[in-house]
Parts: C-alpha cells; sequence; structure tokens
C-alpha cells in the first residue's frame, strides 16, 4: 500500500474543508422529503432564499425532461404540478453538476463525461424501480444515481499516479477495479464518497448507495434494492460505453442484485437496449 | 492542427471527409470505422447490439443494419466499395459476471456479428483492437484513415487502410 496516499486521503476525509460542498439547500430539501409534517410552503420558501438555484429549477422544471405539460413559473407551481419529489430530484440535478461537470483525470474522463454518466445511471435507476413497481424509491435512486461516484472526484487526483499499479493488482488478482483502489490506496472511492455524503448530511440511503453500489451483497438489508438499482445502473451504462474510464469495464456484476432487483434477462436487456434514446431525453440536463 | 472533432454518440452513424476526426468512446459497444482510401472520407458506426430482436426504430443501433447503412452514406458521398477497408474496435466485457448474465457477452457477439457483415458485405477489415475489459477512446482521422485507441492509459495507432 501507497502510505503516503492514505495519509493524504486520512488527512482530507479529517477536515471537511477539503471534501466537495454543496448548496444548503440540496442538504435540507433531501431530508424534508420524507417528512410528512413538511408543507409545500416551508419547501418553496426554503428554495427561493436561493436566486439562482429558482432560476436553474424553474427552467429544468419546463425542460422536456421533466416537464408535464404546462408552463411553471414558480416553485409554488413546481410543486404542486411536479410534486415535492421530483422538485428534490430536479435541486439535485442542479446542485450537484458543479460538482460533478469537470474533468476527472485520473479515470481519464473528459469534462462532462462523469456528470452525463450520472445522469444516465440515475435515469436508468428510475426506470428499473417504476418498472419493478417501486415508486416509493424511484427517485431516491435517481438521486443515488447522480452522485454514486461523487468520490472519484476526490481520489482521481491519487489514483494518476498509482494507476499502474492498481491496474496490475486488479490483473494479478483478479479483483475489480475499486477493490484494488483500496488495496493500493488504503480507500477507494466508495468510502471518500460516502463521507462527502456525510458531510452534506445525506440520509443513510444515499450513504449507503455511494458505499455499497459496486459491492450490493454488502450494503444492509434494508437498502438493497436501492443499492442493486443502482449497481446494474451503473453497469448498463458503463457497458454503453457512457462514463467508462482508465478503470474501464473492471467491475463485477452482482448476482445478488439481480435477484434482488428481480430482474429478468428480457426485462435487463430491454432497458439497456433503450439506453441511446435515454441519452437524447437527458441532453436539456447535460 | 486545427482539424474538425466531431463526436459520435452511442448508436449513431457519422461520415465526414479529411481531415474531420471522428470521436467515439467505447464499452462492450462496437466502433466500425470505414475508410475510403482513394476518396479521402469515412465514416464511424457505433453499435449498441448485434441485431434487433424487437424490430426496433433505430437502424443505426444495431450492427446488422447500421453498417449497412455507413456504407450506403459513404457510397452517396462519392465513395467506391473497392477503396473501401475497416478498422474496428471495442467489445469489452465485465471483468466478472455472473454466467446466467447473457449481457456479461455481449461485447463478444457485438464483435462477432459486426465481422460477419462486413464480410458479408465484401469490406475487408484490416485492424481491430477488440475484446478484454478495458473502455476505448477511439479517434478516426480521416486525413489519412488511422486509429487512434486510447485504453486503460495506453495510445495505440493503427495505420493500415
Amino acid at each position: 500500500m501507497q502510505i503516503n496516499i492514505k495519509q493524504r486521503l486520512d488527512a482530507i476525509i479529517n477536515n471537511i474543508d477539503q471534501l466537495p460542498s454543496i448548496p444548503e439547500v440540496a442538504s435540507k430539501i433531501i431530508n424534508m422529503v420524507n417528512d410528512p409534517s413538511v408543507s409545500f410552503k416551508q419547501v418553496a420558501e426554503l428554495i427561493s432564499k436561493d436566486q439562482a438555484m429558482t432560476a436553474n429549477i424553474l427552467k429544468l422544471s419546463n425542460s422536456a425532461y421533466f416537464s408535464k405539460g404546462k408552463e411553471i413559473s414558480s416553485i409554488d407551481r413546481a410543486l404542486v404540478t411536479l410534486g415535492l419529489k421530483e422538485v428534490k430530484n430536479i435541486v439535485m440535478v442542479v446542485a450537484a453538476k458543479p460538482v460533478l461537470d469537470k474533468a476527472i483525470i485520473g479515470y481519464d474522463l473528459e469534462k462532462g463525461v462523469l456528470w452525463n454518466h450520472g445522469l444516465l445511471v440515475a435515469n436508468i435507476a428510475n426506470a428499473i424501480a417504476l418498472l419493478k413497481k417501486r415508486k416509493d424509491v424511484a427517485d431516491v435512486v435517481f438521486t443515488g444515481g447522480i452522485i454514486h461516484n461523487v468520490g472519484k472526484v476526490v481520489v482521481a487526483l491519487y489514483i494518476k499516479t498509482v494507476y499502474k499499479e492498481i491496474l496490475d493488482y486488479v490483473q494479478s488478482k483478479g479483483v475489480p477495479f475499486s477493490i484494488a483502489e483500496k488495496e493500493v490506496m488504503g480507500y477507494n472511492h466508495q468510502e471518500i464518497g460516502e463521507k462527502i455524503l456525510v458531510k452534506w448530511q445525506f440520509p443513510p440511503v444515499l450513504q449507503s448507495i455511494v458505499r455499497f453500489y459496486a459491492q450490493p451483497d454488502q450494503a444492509p438489508a434494508q437498502f438493497r434494492f436501492e443499492v442493486s438499482t443502482v449497481h446494474i445502473a451503473n453497469l448498463l451504462a458503463l457497458m454503453a460505453g457512457i462514463g467508462v474510464g482508465s478503470d474501464g469495464l473492471y467491475h463485477e456484476f452482482n448476482r445478488v442484485a439481480l435477484e434482488t432487483v428481480g430482474l429478468t434477462e428480457a426485462e435487463i436487456n430491454e432497458i439497456y437496449s433503450k439506453i441511446p434514446e435515454m441519452m437524447k431525453q437527458l441532453k436539456e440536463l447535460q | 492542427m486545427n482539424n474538425t472533432l466531431i463526436n459520435v454518440g452511442v448508436a449513431q452513424v457519422k461520415i465526414s471527409s479529411s481531415p474531420t476526426i471522428l470521436r467515439t468512446i467505447l464499452g462492450s459497444c462496437v466502433g466500425i470505422c470505414i475508410y475510403d482510401r482513394m476518396k479521402k472520407i469515412g465514416g464511424l458506426a457505433h453499435i449498441l447490439l448485434p441485431n434487433d430482436q424487437a424490430a426496433g426504430t433505430n437502424p443505426e443501433k444495431y450492427a446488422e443494419t447500421a453498417i449497412p447503412l455507413l456504407v450506403n452514406q459513404l457510397l452517396k458521398n462519392g465513395a467506391k466499395k473497392e477503396f473501401m477497408s475497416a478498422k474496428i474496435a471495442g467489445g469489452a466485457s465485465m471483468f466478472k459476471f455472473d454466467s446466467n448474465i447473457a449481457l456479461g457477452q455481449i461485447g463478444e457477439r457485438n464483435i462477432e456479428e459486426t465481422k460477419a457483415i462486413l464480410t458479408r458485405l465484401g469490406i475487408p477489415l484490416l485492424e481491430e483492437d477488440v475484446g478484454g475489459h478495458t473502455g476505448r477512446v477511439i479517434d478516426f482521422f480521416l486525413e489519412d484513415g488511422r486509429l487512434k485507441v486510447k485504453a486503460s492509459g495506453n495510445e495505440k495507432y493503427y495505420y493500415k487502410v
């Protein structure tokens, strides 16, 4: 193991100022969604305090992807027309973009690639949840899809210096890339991602998605469906070449995930074949 | 060098002429690069699947339909079949997958179908950079038909046309 890298990552996670930030409104709203005592009025007031956020939310509310056909000109209208969970998803798209829409050097991802990948994974995960009649978690896996690999933003710099060593470990030991990441650097990007979500005060289910999306069999049982959905969505996106970087397809397609979600082979093939159409729908969010 | 770079998305076919560069990023998909060495025009098809099981609507998605489409577009733009040749890249598979997951073999099936279609169309396949578990960023240079493949941090060039 590269002790110097582990020490630097230790220092980063022990000083949360060094981890990426997200607008406070995103942290607040994500915890309001599941609180039955919260009113639309409270949410609208919270969002309206952030003018830039408000403008971006209105723009996306009227995009082909989120629009329900009616012109939306205020946050109140957005909440009534689209619902609280959908508005929360829009807030997440707006809030996460500055964190993820950049070049990720060590993983060889040009600017925009990680962001587009997150949007596609969100969309696939959402589609899987709806297909499996789990509308109750469709918005959670959408958010989880967007941010599932946020830890890459932090570890990319270090990956660059030890990439060859990680790849050698993958090939000599026959383990997936993220296990080799941990072996070489002391942490993998999922663990760092979990720390980022703790800083953002995101709920436990999202922390689990970020932490276990590559190993859904290790996720806490109560979140395994959500984690497995993002696991499958991530791998389908990578196979289609959306977001594939220097870690390539050195990942594991976990059988437990398929069993947990209950996807048939025909269903998974159908979703995979729809990826080009999904990419078109997502264009406006890029 | 001020050559135009065109990004080719998944399930897209694009053609252009020298000195344009056609770029795409591949996982299990296959990128088919066809070049007319006399006319210096060429095109890239980025296919997702070997063939259309559901009689869908997008011919650019499948090897079976996208490659003939690409060849026809080149012919319409003045290319001649006798001067055409192909290079292909991609078709990677997931490092570890359960044998019950047929999608794990989609990379290999894409490669097989691509080769079969090229053979059927009589277009010689001169170079291939396929299989394995790496993602690939490919640049197809229409000034001379060379192909650059970037995978796992390494770059490789294929020059035959």
